[in-house]
This record gives C-alpha cells, sequence and structure tokens, in this order.
C-alpha cells in the first residue's frame, strides 16, 4: 500500500496533481450550480415583482 | 425538412429543457466513466520505463488540457455561429463555455507544473507550449472581463464574439507548438495501429479519461448555459412556465 502512495517517489507530485485536477472538476461543477441557483432566485423574484 | 428539428437549438426555451433533461445523464455517466479511468490509470496501467510512474500524469493533464482547447473552440464557433446568424442561443452558448473552459486551462498549467518539476527541474518554463496555453487563459478572462464589461447585451455579444474569433488563432499555436518550434514540452505521444508508441493498457484508461472529460463537460456546460439563458431572456414569458 505505501508502495501505491509512492508511486516510485513520484507521489509528492503525482498525488496533488490529481487532487487539483479533481478539485477542478468538483469546483466547476459546484460553481455552475450556485450560478444556476441565483439565475433562477433572481428570475422568481422579477416575476414576483411584476405580479 | 431534414434540416427542421435543427432549428429547435435557436430556441431558448426549447434548449432550457433540453439542458434540464440531459444534464444529468451526462453528469452521471462521465462520473462513472471517471472513476473506472482513474483507477485503471493508477492502478492497472503498468509503470512506464522511463518516467517510472510520473507518466500517470497523463491521466489527468492531458484530459484538461485537450479540453481547455476543446472548450474554446466550441466558445469561438459559437460565437460566430452566433455572430453571423444572430442567434441569441448560440451566444449564451459561448458565454457558458468561457469560465469552464478557463478552470480546465487553470487545471492543466497547474497539473503541467507539477509534472515539469520532476522531468525538467522547473515547475515553469517559458516553453512554447506552455506559453500559448497562459495565453488560452488570458483569451478566456479577457472573453469573461469584456462581456462583463458591457452593459448592453447585444453589444456585449457582439464584441467579446468578435474577441473570441480573433483569439482563435491561437488554439492551432497551442496544438502544433510541439512540433514547429523546439521546447521542452514533448510532442503528442499518441498514435494508433501497429505502430502505437503506447502500450494498450496505458491507452486506454486515457481514452476512457479524454472521454469522461468530454461528457462531464457537456453536463456543466448545459447547467451554465439554462443560467445564462434565465438571465438574458429574464422578460420572455417562458420564464414563468419554467419556474413554476
Amino acid at each position: 500500500m505505501n508502495e501505491f502512495f509512492a508511486m516510485s517517489g513520484y507521489g509528492k507530485y503525482l498525488w496533488p496533481a490529481f487532487a487539483l485536477g479533481f478539485g477542478i472538476v468538483i469546483l466547476n461543477l459546484v460553481l455552475a450550480w450556485s450560478s444556476l441557483k441565483s439565475a433562477r432566485a433572481q428570475a422568481r423574484r422579477r416575476l414576483e415583482m411584476q405580479s | 425538412m431534414a434540416w427542421v428539428w435543427f432549428h429547435r437549438f435557436g430556441s431558448p426555451p426549447w434548449v432550457y429543457g433540453f439542458a434540464q433533461r440531459w444534464a444529468p445523464w451526462f453528469g452521471a455517466v462521465a462520473g462513472i466513466a471517471m472513476v473506472v479511468a482513474l483507477y485503471a490509470g493508477l492502478v492497472l496501467a503498468p509503470p512506464d520505463y522511463q518516467q517510472k510512474d510520473a507518466f500517470r500524469m497523463v491521466y489527468i493533464h492531458a484530459p484538461n488540457a485537450t479540453m481547455s482547447l476543446m472548450v474554446y473552440t466550441t466558445l469561438a464557433v459559437s460565437a460566430a455561429v452566433g455572430l453571423i446568424w444572430r442567434i441569441k442561443v448560440a451566444h449564451a452558448a459561448a458565454a457558458a463555455c468561457a469560465p469552464i473552459g478557463a478552470w480546465f486551462t487553470v487545471a492543466t498549467l497547474g497539473t503541467g507544473m507539477l509534472w515539469g518539476k520532476p522531468m525538467w527541474g522547473a515547475y515553469w518554463v517559458w516553453d512554447p507550449r506552455l506559453t500559448s496555453e497562459l495565453v488560452l487563459l488570458f483569451l478566456f478572462l479577457g472573453y469573461m472581463g469584456l462581456r462583463a464589461a458591457i452593459e448592453d447585451q447585444q453589444k456585449a455579444d457582439k464584441a467579446s464574439a468578435v474577441l473570441a474569433i480573433v483569439g482563435a488563432v491561437n488554439v492551432p499555436i497551442i496544438h502544433y507548438s510541439v512540433v514547429w518550434w523546439a521546447g521542452l514540452h514533448q510532442a503528442p505521444t499518441r498514435k494508433f495501429g501497429a505502430d502505437a508508441d503506447m502500450a494498450w493498457s496505458m491507452v486506454w484508461p486515457l481514452l476512457l479519461m479524454l472521454t469522461a472529460f468530454g461528457l462531464y463537460f457537456v453536463a456543466v456546460f448545459l447547467i451554465r448555459l439554462r443560467a445564462e439563458l434565465l438571465r438574458r431572456e429574464r422578460n420572455a414569458s417562458w420564464i414563468r412556465e419554467v419556474l413554476a
């Protein structure tokens, strides 16, 4: 198991790279969701004001 | 007649509904494919004879790099379509691409730096590939900044579309930079068929990860497109129906 995480000595570069890559994968999704959520809330407020 | 279905993509309410229905499916398939590709890339694929386990960087670096170029191309083509045929949905699509592409570019540069340090001895060198990829980040940021700076929607669409199209010249420069100029960054390894440069056990996790990133982009893009349509169509009557 330790051998796996050591990655023939490159673990200290490899794991941060994968953490960064997949961190951004998650971040992109979260940011898109929150952008949609705020757009929906904005549109709702607008509709309420009109009616 | 055969083209009738295509016109639906110009209709904001239809596209909104389409995006709502399909984003979860693209996201789910992408998620499963990513997990499988990650396991295959980190565990199943054998270490490289030169780079040992450091070559596994390819499974995170290459998909991000590929997507950064694909997303910019999608952005520029959408912007051009919007500019030429005056299709609002196309401008919305271009705008939806920008932040996603910018993040893919950040991931490309970051993972590349972490690969560069052990292989080249430096996190950063002003190599043609690295420099042109950095320019790509500035193009994404410039496109977003320009859109944000112009209040009028139509003017913002037009001005940012011109920037996006002019910036597209950078895409082939990035792609061919490793062929045209001598730098530290390697040329593409991937080749298929009898003279393949990479063993199948190393290639298939990469192809699966590339596919997963493509599907993932579609999912995130569809979510961003919905947000974009809601903002720009705020006075349209269909908004009331989709929010009900």
